[in-house]
C-alpha cells in the first residue's frame, strides 16, 4: 500500500459567504495537489461558516449543484472531503460531508448526531441524516465520513469500521470552551477531542483524521487543533490551535495491517451479540419487555430505581409522591 | 517558577497581588489567543479597522486596553477618559498610565458639564427642574454612565471605531451596570471573565500592578468601593457564582461546599432581578417573522459590514 500525504485545511470560513469560502477551497486544493498530498480535507460547513441559523436555507446546495460539481472536477487524482448544506430534493436540510474523487462526488454523509443542547441549535435549523456508511476510496482503504458530534456517540466509530473503514474522517466546527488552567491544553474542548479520537483509532485500529476550523463566528470561537491519529491511538500529526493554515501528515496505510494483525479486536467483535442486545434494549425501553435483572420500581428500560429528590417521578395526581419507599413503588408499563 | 500560560499572582516581594481561587483559574495564553482572533473578528466582519473604549483607571478598561492594542495595534486604538467631578483624581492618573505605557492615542472629555445641565449645581437648577438639585447617587451614577455611552458612541463617528464593552462576567451576573450606560458596547471581549480571573489575565498583559491591586469602584462617589457596597469580596462572590451557574451546583451543594446560606439567598436574588439587564428587550410577537423570535440571522453576514 502506498504511503499517503494528507492535507488539513484548518480554515476560517467567512460566514454565509459562500462563493468566498467556495474560492479558498479551489485554491487550496490546488496548493494540495502541488504539495503531493492525496486527500485533502475541509471541516464541517467549511463552505458555509458555522452559525448561520436561518442563513442556512439561502446558501443551500442540491447534489446537483454546479458549484459543488466544479470543486469535484478538482479532484482528479486526488480525494477531498468537503462540507456544506446539502437540501435534499423534499427541501429538508442537512449538514452533509462529501467525498469527491477524481472528479466525481463519491458519496454523501449527513451529519447524524445534531447537538441541541448548550451552545448548540442545530436541530432547529438542520434534519439529522440516517445513515452510516464505509465506502471504498481511490485510495485502496475504505473511508468513513463523520461530522463533529457524530464522534461523540460510540456507536459511529464502530459502525464505520465493521462497515469496512480503514480511514475515519470526522470534519468538525468544534467551538472552544472551558478554559480551566488544570487541562492539558488549557483548553477543555481540545482534551476531551484528543482522548476520544485517541481511544476511537486504538479501539477499531483504524486511522482517525480530525479537521476542525479556527476563526470566530458570533461569540464562538473555533479551535483548530486537527490531528491524524494512527491505528495504534497514536497521534502521528497534531495541527496547532487557532492557526489557519494547510497542514501536512504524511502517514503509512500499511500500519493498518500491521496494527489488526497484532492487535485482531475487530476480528473478534461480536455484532450479532451487539444487535441482539439492543433489540432487547429497544423493547424494554418501550415497555414492551420485562427486563429480568431490573429492581422493583425501576422506570422502562432502567435497571435501578429512581432515588427520591429532584429526579423523582411525577405520582399519577401529577403531584409527587409522598416518599413512599422507593423500592415497593408499582411498576408502570407490561410487567 | 511560572508554567507557561500561568500568570504568576505574585510581585516581586513574593506578595500576592491578588486573591485567585484555584477553581477559576485559567490559562491566560489560550485566553489572550481566542480574545484576539475574537477582537479581530468583530471588527472585519463589521467593516471597521479601530477601536474606542472608555478608559476609567480600573483594571477592567484598562484591561480591554491592552487586549485590544494585542489584537489591532495601539495606533488603532483611541481611549477616552471621562472623568466627572465626583471621580477621583487618581483615576484619571493611572488611566494615564495605561495610556502611555500602550502608546495609543486618548483624549480627556470632563462630563460634568453634561451632568450637572441635567441635574443643576450648587443652587441653579438644570433640566431636570429644581427637583434635580436633590437626586440620588444612584440617579447621578446612572445618568453619568449613559453621559459617557452617549460620548463613547460620538467617538464611535468621529474616530472611525467600534466601542469596545469592558463589563466583566461577575457585574454583569448580580446586575452591577447601568442598562444602557457602562454596559453599552459594539462587543465585549472579557464578558465571560470573572472579576478573579480578569485580574489573572490583567498580570498576564502587563496591566500596571498599581491598577491590579487596587480596591474596584464604580467611581460614582468619594471613597466609594464596590465591595465596601456589596458587603462581599470578589473572590467570594466569584467562586459562589462559578459553582451556582457555571457548574450548576444546587443551594444545597454550594451551602456544603462552606457557602453561608444567606449570602447564597442574596446572591441568587440579585441574578435573578438582574436577568433583564442582560438581553435584548423582548419586542411584542404580532406578525408571520419577528426579530429575535422567529427571525434569526447572525448579527453579521455578507452585505453586512459598512463599507
Amino acid at each position: 500500500m502506498q504511503p499517503l500525504r494528507i492535507a488539513l485545511a484548518q480554515i476560517a470560513p467567512r460566514l454565509g459567504d459562500l462563493e468566498a469560502n467556495l474560492a479558498r477551497h479551489h485554491e487550496l486544493l490546488a496548493d494540495a495537489r502541488v504539495g503531493g498530498a492525496g486527500l485533502v480535507i475541509f471541516p464541517e460547513l467549511g463552505l458555509t461558516g458555522y452559525q448561520l441559523q436561518d442563513l442556512a436555507a439561502e446558501v443551500a446546495m442540491r447534489l446537483d449543484d454546479p458549484r459543488l460539481s466544479g470543486l469535484a472536477r478538482a479532484t482528479a487524482g486526488l480525494s477531498a472531503v468537503v462540507s456544506f448544506v446539502e437540501e435534499s430534493g423534499d427541501h429538508r436540510l442537512f449538514i452533509a460531508a462529501a467525498l469527491l474523487e477524481d472528479g466525481e462526488v463519491r458519496h454523501v454523509h449527513r451529519k447524524v448526531y445534531l447537538p441541541t443542547y448548550g451552545l448548540f441549535d442545530e436541530r432547529r435549523f438542520f434534519s439529522p441524516g440516517d445513515s452510516l456508511r464505509a465506502v471504498p476510496s481511490r485510495l485502496g482503504v475504505g473511508v468513513g465520513l463523520a461530522v463533529c458530534e457524530d464522534f461523540w456517540h460510540l456507536s459511529t466509530p464502530q459502525i464505520l469500521a465493521l462497515d469496512g473503514a480503514q480511514l475515519l474522517i470526522n470534519v468538525s466546527s468544534s467551538p472552544g470552551r472551558d478554559l480551566a488552567a488544570s487541562s492539558e491544553v488549557g483548553l477543555g474542548t481540545a482534551s476531551s477531542w484528543r482522548t476520544l479520537m485517541r481511544t476511537y483509532a486504538q479501539l477499531t485500529t483504524s486511522f482517525v483524521v480530525f479537521c476542525n476550523r479556527v476563526g470566530v463566528d458570533e461569540s464562538i470561537s473555533f479551535w483548530g487543533g486537527s490531528e491524524v491519529i494512527g491505528p495504534g491511538g497514536g497521534a502521528i500529526f497534531s495541527a496547532p490551535l487557532f492557526d489557519d493554515g494547510l497542514f501536512i501528515a504524511d502517514v503509512d496505510l500499511a500500519d493498518i495491517r500491521r496494527e489488526r494483525i497484532t492487535l485482531p479486536l475487530l476480528r473478534d467483535e461480536r455484532p450479532e451479540l451487539v444487535s441482539r442486545e439492543w433489540r432487547r434494549l429497544i423493547a424494554e425501553r418501550a415497555g414492551l419487555a420485562r427486563d429480568s435483572t431490573a429492581e422493583d420500581g425501576a422506570e422502562d428500560g432502567l435497571d435501578v430505581a429512581a432515588e427520591p429528590g429532584p429526579g423523582q417521578p411525577i405520582g399519577f395526581r401529577g403531584t409527587p409522591d409522598p416518599a413512599p419507599p422507593a423500592r415497593s413503588r408499582p411498576r408502570r408499563g407490561a410487567a | 517558577m511560572t508554567p507557561p500560560g500561568r500568570a504568576s499572582a505574585v510581585d516581586a516581594d513574593g506578595t500576592p497581588l491578588f486573591d485567585l481561587p484555584p477553581e477559576l483559574a485559567i490559562d491566560t495564553d489560550v485566553a489572550r489567543r481566542v480574545i484576539a482572533d475574537f477582537i479581530r473578528g468583530q471588527l472585519r466582519q463589521a467593516g471597521f479597522e479601530r477601536a474606542v473604549i472608555g478608559l476609567s483607571g480600573g483594571i477592567d478598561s484598562a484591561l480591554v486596553a491592552y487586549l485590544v492594542a494585542e489584537a489591532i495595534g495601539a495606533p488603532r486604538l483611541r481611549c477616552v477618559l471621562m472623568p466627572s467631578s465626583s471621580s477621583s483624581p487618581a483615576s484619571q492618573a493611572d488611566a494615564e498610565v495605561v495610556v502611555a505605557d500602550i502608546g495609543c492615542s486618548s483624549e480627556v472629555v470632563d462630563i460634568s458639564p453634561m451632568v450637572d445641565g441635567f441635574f443643576g449645581v450648587g443652587a441653579s437648577a438644570g433640566a431636570a427642574g429644581p427637583e434635580g438639585l436633590a437626586a440620588s447617587h444612584l440617579r447621578r451614577g446612572n445618568f453619568a454612565a449613559r453621559m459617557r455611552m452617549a460620548v463613547l458612541y460620538d467617538r464611535s463617528v468621529t474616530w472611525a471605531g467600534l466601542v469596545v464593552g469592558t463589563g466583566n462576567k461577575t457585574e454583569a451576573l448580580i446586575g452591577y451596570t447601568t442598562l444602557f450606560g457602562d454596559s453599552a458596547c459594539a462587543f465585549n471581549p472579557i464578558g465571560d471573565l470573572y472579576k478573579s480571573q480578569v485580574r489573572q489575565v490583567a498580570a498576564a498583559i502587563g496591566v500596571p500592578e498599581v491598577i491590579i491591586r487596587k480596591a474596584p469602584s464604580a467611581d460614582l462617589w468619594p471613597g466609594q468601593t464596590d465591595e465596601a457596597e456589596a458587603g462581599f469580596t470578589y473572590p467570594e462572590l466569584d467562586r459562589l457564582l462559578f459553582w451556582r451557574i457555571d457548574k450548576r451546583r444546587s443551594v444545597e451543594e454550594v451551602v456544603g461546599l462552606g457557602f453561608d446560606p444567606a449570602f447564597v439567598a442574596r446572591v441568587d436574588r440579585m441574578v435573578a432581578t438582574s436577568e433583564f439587564k442582560r438581553q435584548v428587550p423582548p419586542i411584542a410577537k404580532l406578525g408571520p417573522r419577528t426579530t429575535g423570535v422567529d427571525y434569526l440571522y447572525p448579527r453579521r453576514r455578507p452585505g453586512s459590514a459598512r463599507g
